[in-house]
């Protein structure tokens, strides 16, 4: 059933024929690449389940009717998912988005308080949560009463044998199966009842949306975004399959239809590992291997050895990790071909060493949820290290300074987004939407410079810029160079207030132990490389630093403790 | 000391204990392993330099008996044994090092044995030698009881994960029984041995695996081996094998040295109920310090 496609050159066009909805992909790719592993759960130990294409099809098929039959969901309800990667999750998302229903991505490591929160400001009608996080289901439905809860095991649709054990060395040796606190269903009883619910109504799934327009509501992806507070990006179905479209063109020749086999160690509920390896990658027919948890990063150890993994997909600070384990760096993997990095700035350091390493440029895009998310990338037959590549087609950027107007060549400025992948606003918001989105413009508040070739060039996040005596400083050209230090494991960089400048340089370092440098010493090293205004004035050591849930390095939180501190 | 049943019983656990520690491994461990025989040289010096010196100057300065001191002595010259990849497994070190170390030191042995107990028994007595016997068939036994079930084990692996997995899981399980097994089974049926036998001779066959594994370890660490590989050499280097040592004891000392053979075979029965004692407190702490190595990855990245 294989390479019968033509590659991803000649995608788009076909794609606007055949997949005009979310769930028209896992149709398509059933279609084309049958009974081919789509998806496979890997554990730490090696164990590991699997699904092809048919029945990742079939299954989310089965799931939209029990949501819409047993349940009683209308099209455009919203249902949450909530459980870490593993093979539950393209079939419940594929399932929602077949039955007209609209996702909610929900971070399993979420309080109930949190969980909540964002359960009442979605108005979620069903919720699928992975039965190791059920505890907090109690608090999270005394904020949001949940109709409908769906729990789903780790080891969901693994084989009898190893799920079995599995489950006895959950509840029994880690003992990390909490009591259920709310009536509730199984997944797989949910997926047997929507299989007879199918059978004896005669029901053919794809009636459920055949009056969706491509333009409706496919998702709502909670983000921080520019302001912090969390809010729903609302993602159409066309959003998500033009930015799945608009890679295909990006990525040229370099996959091979129905061919690779990619590693998902970042989670399927972030916007960047949904779209790039849960849409892009299954759409062309690549095998997924799901990690439900990369850490300890030595969990990957066994994947890479029983999988041959030809792509993977990572943030810089999954790359760094990889570089620094001896498993890793050894005995790099030999069938890997490519990979992607995206979610944070890729430091130059880490893509070098990952480079002499395993031989492969990391290609760096750049998104953001609210653009679902790529928009510019890196294709390897269009590559610059250190920049995040040029805009993908369809998409425009413009730099704009402080007053909205376009900067000069070579300027830096904020980074405006016009294209098929932009949002449709945050759901129930209209001020913050009014904010960043300007007729049709999505404000990003990251400010890049472009080249003359139209590479562009992150500099920073508007936010996080330090204004030293009225020079700007972006605080990631810092980081770099401290990075760049043998000593130093990893930086992180923010202005503090400081009397006479103004602003000052303040550096969080986490150190090598082995070749810890001194505070002097890594002043000298900035100074070799930085304007002397840039040189940290003020070095922390830490053992660590705070990060997001895709390991991007938080630098506000670090500004909080400062001040709470009290400087 | 153990009986033929008792010995097939241990000799079946170990071929499955082994069997799970195969399941852990594949071709290419072994042949990173190999690619770097550097760690493996260290082992072997570690293993007939060290020990056997440890072993001759316990001997040599400890205020013991005569056929304590052969004991030693012979202790002190054994190969690895099997229970040294059991540790290193469940100290997360470098298993395919320990079985390659194992091997090794188990080949080279059928030579270096002979050659060092015997030199040595001439140094420590001036004018006393001995024709020591060693007993081709425990060799061999050793060499199959790890090999067969490794290559298995790898095979199972390969075949399919899951059951790999599976097996490394029971292996595992079984490992830690056989340890406290032997440890429980041990004590009460020579409890009288226990409290006959005089300080000094625990202090030697104690000491030699404590100072087996402090000289393997510093040495690997002073040349600079990954702390992995240095950990997986101190467990191989303190831990010989004990079995191996009491069958050359029973095969050496036989007509007219009968009368000493019990007591020369106090070393190695002692040694091999203290080391796994001595071990498993190394391996919780080599666990220990290995888990403070991992990277740390942001809590929220699941």
């Amino acid at each position: 059933m294989t390479n019968q496609e033509p590659g991803p050159e000649a995608g788009p066009a076909q794609d606007v024929s055949t997949i005009r909805l979310i769930g028209d992909i896992a149709r398509n790719s059933a279609r084309i690449y049958g009974a081919r592993t789509a998806y496979s759960i890997v554990l730490p130990n090696g164990m590991y389940g699997r699904l092809s294409f048919e029945a990742i099809d079939s299954l989310s098929d089965d799931f939209a009717a029990y949501l819409r039959e047993e349940l009683g969901l209308h099209a455009g309800d919203r249902v949450a998912l909530q459980i870490p990667n593993g093979l539950t999750f393209p079939i419940a998302a594929f399932g929602v988005a077949k039955a007209g229903l609209v996702l909610v991505n929900t971070n399993p490591l979420y309080t109930g308080a949190e969980m909540g929160r964002q359960f009442a400001d979605a108005r979620i009608r069903a919720l699928v949560i992975v039965d190791m996080f059920a505890d907090k289901l109690t608090e999270a439905a005394s904020i949001h009463p949940i109709e409908h809860v769906i729990i789903a095991a780790v080891s969901e649709k693994m084989p009898r044998m190893v799920s079995g054990v599995i489950r006895l060395v959950q509840r029994y040796w880690d003992r990390s199966l909490p009591m259920v606190g709310l009536p509730h269903h199984l997944f797989g009883d949910a997926l047997a009842r929507g299989a007879a619910l199918r059978a004896s109504r005669g029901i053919e799934v794809k009636d459920y949306t055949a009056d969706t327009r491509p333009d409706e509501l496919a998702m709502l992806q909670y983000t921080g975004g520019t302001t912090g507070v969390a809010k729903g990006a609302m993602l159409s179905h066309s959003n998500l399959v033009s930015n799945v479209g608009q890679a295909g063109i990006c990525f040229g020749g370099e996959i091979r239809p129905g061919a690779e086999v990619v590693l998902t160690a970042l989670p399927l509920y972030h916007i960047f590992a949904f779209t790039a390896n849960m849409l892009f990658f299954h759409r062309w027919g690549a095998e997924n291997i799901l990690i439900p948890n990369p850490r300890p990063i030595s969990n990957l150890k066994r994947a890479f050895e029983n999988h041959a993994v030809t792509w993977m997909t990572g943030v810089n600070t999954l790359f760094n990790a990889l570089n620094n384990e001896f498993w890793f760096a050894e005995d790099p993997p030999k069938s890997l071909r490519g990979a992607v990095a995206g979610g944070m700035a890729l430091q130059a350091s880490v893509a070098e060493r990952f480079k002499a390493i395993t031989g492969i440029d990391v290609l760096e895009g750049y998104g953001l949820t609210e653009t679902s998310p790529i928009v510019t990338f890196n294709s390897r037959r269009n590559f610059r290290l250190g920049t995040i590549g040029q805009p993908m087609p369809e998409t425009d950027i413009r730099l704009l300074d402080a007053e909205g107007q376009a900067v000069g060549p070579g300027e830096p400025g904020e980074i405006a987004v016009r294209g098929p992948q932009v949002m449709r606003g945050y759901w129930n918001r209209p001020e913050e939407t009014a904010a960043t989105l300007r007729n049709g413009w999505l404000m990003t508040g990251d400010i890049a410079t472009v080249d003359s070739e139209g590479f562009y060039r992150i500099v920073d996040r508007k936010k996080d810029m330090v204004l030293v005596s009225g020079f700007n400083v972006y605080p990631n050209e810092v980081e770099d160079v401290l990075s760049a230090h043998p000593g130093v494991v990893e930086a992180a960089v923010i202005g503090v207030p400081d009397g006479a400048a103004g602003e000052a340089v303040c550096a969080f370092v986490v150190l090598r132990h082995r070749e810890a440098p001194t505070p002097g010493q890594l002043r000298e090293h900035c100074k070799a490389h930085l304007a002397a205004y840039k040189v940290p004035k003020r070095i922390e050591f830490r053992e660590q630093l705070p990060k997001s849930n895709v390991g991007k390095i938080l630098r506000r939180e670090l500004r909080a403790e400062l001040e709470k501190a009290g400087g | 000391m153990v009986g033929a049943f008792e010995q097939a019983v241990l000799a079946a656990m170990i071929f499955v204990i082994m069997l799970g520690m195969g399941a852990s491994l594949t071709p290419r461990d072994f042949v990173l392993a190999l690619k770097r025989p550097y760690g493996m040289l260290i082992g072997l010096v570690s293993q007939y330099g060290f020990m056997p010196l440890i072993g001759l100057i316990l001997a040599l300065t400890l205020p013991v008996s005569d056929p304590i001191k052969i004991g030693l002595l012979i202790m002190g010259c054994m190969p690895g044994g099997t229970t040294s990849n059991i540790f290193t497994y469940f100290s997360r070190g470098n298993l395919a090092l320990s079985v390659l170390m194992t091997v090794n030191s188990t080949i080279v042995g059928i030579l270096a044995i002979p050659l060092l107990i015997v030199t040595y028994v001439a140094i420590l007595t001036a004018t006393g030698s001995i024709s020591l016997v060693v007993p081709a068939q425990n060799i061999i036994i050793t060499l199959i009881l790890l090999l067969v079930p490794v290559a298995i084990g790898m095979a199972i692996r390969r075949w399919n994960a899951n059951i790999g997995a599976l097996v490394e899981l029971v292996g595992s399980a079984l490992g830690l029984v056989f340890i406290i097994l032997l440890l429980v089974t041990w004590v009460p049926r020579n409890w009288q041995f226990l409290l006959e036998t005089p300080g000094w001779v625990f202090f030697g066959a104690i000491g030699l695996g404590v100072f087996g594994f402090l000289f393997g370890y510093l040495f690997s660490t002073m040349l600079k081996l990954h702390p992995r590989n240095a950990r997986t050499i101190a467990l191989e280097t303190g831990i010989q094998n004990g079995p191996l040592a009491i069958a050359i004891v029973a095969f050496t000392f036989t007509g007219p040295l009968q009368n000493v053979q019990q007591a020369v075979m106090a070393v190695p029965a002692l040694y091999s109920l203290f080391i796994v004692i001595t071990s498993a407190m190394l391996t919780i702490w080599f666990r220990r310090a290995n888990a403070a190595e991992e990277q740390k990855i942001p809590d929220a990245l699941l």
